[in-house]
């Protein structure tokens, strides 16, 4: 190609003065990633990618979305009848908050599987964790806003649960909701939290995860750190650079993933009731409680911990000591690298406690989350207890198991035979 | 009790058609459908919008407003004891084979103020509306009438499903291709690395 086509001359213009070619080379085409990183490293784009539609989405629902008492259920419906395609930008927004939680799961059991979280990672993994405790804020103020039943139920329940803190509790779930119970001016802030200050923090902390994982590097299923073995110009010999190898596997993933999602969307866009709560077709009615108050499928885990506390400890309520148990189940993701003291990074090098507890988690987490999801009876009350210790015990014995056991050589490189 | 099965079929639009007009006469003087529209009805079941509005607008409504009643909250109160509820959304609050079932479960029970009970929902408020319909028509042909109401409710409640649908399988088609394509670009960079 000649020197001088108008695309070479404009470009060194720009590059002149913002750094394009840089940037491009340092986040893509020299950023490398591990040779034998697999399929579990897909998640992180795809969730890029969701991220993107729920703030295109989202902005299109609020164009037609009335954030009052009187006017956001019906409004809803204005959307999935009157506004042209509305019905596919809703059910996008709602399957879309589905598949987030989906994805970052699975992208966070990717790192407790390999250890991604543990030394010199533990800045990309807090970071993580705060973008999920974000998701999950989100996640309840957008589920609030078509104002319907569960909705409404919803918001009291969690709302509530802030007035179980001692001394200044109720006081500050009044000043929470704006009112004493939940209101339209409840309903109003939640929807400028939802479309203004919550997606701006997840926009910057998900900047900031890319940006400490770019500095440092991927983690890959053996733990093995590629950058010990560089060739002569510091390029890792068992790594290839993220543009095109990586992304165009993502691209491959994006087609999969979009197969699914239209699926679910455009043939069975309530989900039986897991993406879209039936209960929710009944406009919000402070006098009329639902039979059944559930909370959506992604949070049902923490819910049944919240319920596994029937009991009051030391003069502490039982709603209190389950608030805070619930609180626990999701803060204490953000102190794993600190609990692991394994010398080694990945569960295929661990020892077998750690293999077993690992497992235990995840028993732990499909059960209760089945558990807070259905109504409670005395046998699944004992049940829900008893995974609620499960899940815990993965991490409170963590720092314990991982130095009892005994761990399998790592190797030195990709692919090499001890 | 457990629910009769219920599978709609909401391109029939005979069907739609006669549960509209059930619903015109029988349920719409205390049910409004508030959240949808005359002329949205008329169209996806192919009714010609002048006939609509010669038949099935009782209140001097413009075709393009939304379907509200004329029944007034404290009339209905006095005279009803409750304000019947809006019912757009009920085969996606409750299900249509529960409506199906419910509107086909109504029994004497002179306990009752109007002498009736049902099986589904317990002491109802609602009189069976469709008394006479149930005592003078045969079985077979009261549980169709039943059938193309729930039907109708089941559009009502839903009205994009069959554009959805339509349009779900050109976006799965073209998705197929995307992933075909970018399945093999990723082979094709996948040789590099051996």
């Amino acid at each position: 190609m000649s020197e001088n086509t108008i695309g070479k001359k404009g470009l060194d213009w720009v590059d002149k003065r913002f750094p394009v070619i840089d940037l491009f080379e340092r986040h893509l085409s020299k950023y490398y990633s591990p040779s034998n990183i697999n399929i579990w490293y897909l998640f992180g784009f795809l969730l890029l990618i969701v991220l993107v539609m729920q703030i295109l989405t989202g902005l299109w629902l609020m164009m037609n979305y009335t954030n009052t008492a009187e006017g956001a259920f019906s409004s809803i419906e204005y959307i999935m009848r009157d506004v042209d395609y509305g019905w596919l930008i809703r059910y996008m927004h709602a399957g879309g908050a589905s598949a987030f939680f989906a994805l970052i799961y699975l992208h966070m059991f990717r790192g407790m599987m390999y250890g991604s979280y543990q030394k010199p990672r533990e800045l990309i993994w807090v970071g993580g964790w705060f973008v999920y405790v974000l998701l999950c804020a989100e996640g309840f103020t957008g589920y609030v806003l078509p104002w319907g039943q569960m909705s409404f139920w919803a918001a009291q329940v969690i709302i509530s649960l802030v007035g179980s803190i001692p001394y200044f509790g109720e006081d500050l779930a009044i000043w929470i909701r704006g009112d004493y119970i939940v209101s339209g001016i409840t309903l109003s802030r939640l929807f400028a939290f939802h479309v203004v200050l919550l997606p701006i923090l997840i926009i910057a902390v998900v900047f900031f995860h890319i940006l400490a994982l770019h500095e440092i590097g991927s983690n890959n299923p053996d733990g093995i750190d590629v950058k010990q073995h560089t060739d002569q110009d510091g390029v890792p010999l068992d790594a290839k650079p993220f543009f095109p190898y990586d992304i165009s596997h993502d691209f491959y993933a994006l087609g999969v993933f979009l197969l699914i999602f239209c699926t679910v969307i455009f043939f069975f866009p309530e989900g039986g009731g897991y993406i879209i709560e039936y209960v929710n077709y009944e406009p919000a009615n402070p006098l009329s409680t639902p039979a059944h108050i559930v909370p959506s499928w992604y949070y049902t885990p923490f819910y049944a911990m919240l319920r596994a506390i029937d009991f009051s400890l030391f003069g502490i309520t039982a709603k209190f000591l389950g608030f805070v148990v619930m609180a626990a189940g999701i803060a204490i993701f953000a102190a794993l690298p600190w609990l692991d003291r394994s010398p080694v990074k990945s569960i295929k090098y661990k020892g077998i406690f750690s293999k077993i507890f690992l497992a235990l988690f995840v028993i732990s987490f499909f059960i209760l989350a089945y558990l807070g999801s259905v109504p409670p009876t005395e046998t699944k009350n004992l049940l829900t207890k008893v995974f609620t210790i499960g899940y815990f015990s993965y991490f409170l014995l963590m720092p314990i198991y991982t130095r009892l056991e005994k761990c399998k050589p790592v190797p030195d490189r990709v692919g090499a035979v001890i | 009790m457990e629910c009769d099965d219920f599978k709609s079929n909401v391109s029939d639009k005979a069907s739609l058609q006669r549960g509209l007009s059930t619903y015109m006469n029988y349920c719409y003087g205390c049910h409004s459908l508030k959240y949808s529209r005359y002329k949205r009805v008329a169209e996806d079941l192919s009714i010609p919008l002048e006939m609509y509005e010669n038949n099935l607008i009782y209140d001097g409504s413009k075709i393009g407003e939304l379907m509200n009643i004329s029944l007034q909250k404290d009339d209905a109160i006095e005279w009803l004891g409750a304000y019947p509820p809006d019912l757009t959304l009920e085969a996606r609050l409750r299900r249509p084979d529960w409506i199906y079932t419910y509107l086909r479960n109504y029994y004497p029970d002179s306990s009752r103020p109007y002498g009736v009970n049902n099986r589904v929902y317990q002491n109802v408020n609602m009189p069976h509306v469709l008394e006479d319909l149930q005592n003078s028509l045969p079985k077979a042909e009261y549980d169709l009438l039943i059938y193309d109401l729930t039907n109708f409710m089941t559009y009502v409640a839903d009205p994009t499903a069959e554009q959805r649908k339509r349009i779900g399988i050109y976006v799965l088609l073209f998705l197929t291709i995307f992933t075909a394509f970018a399945y093999l670009t990723y082979k094709e960079f996948k040789k590099d690395l051996k």
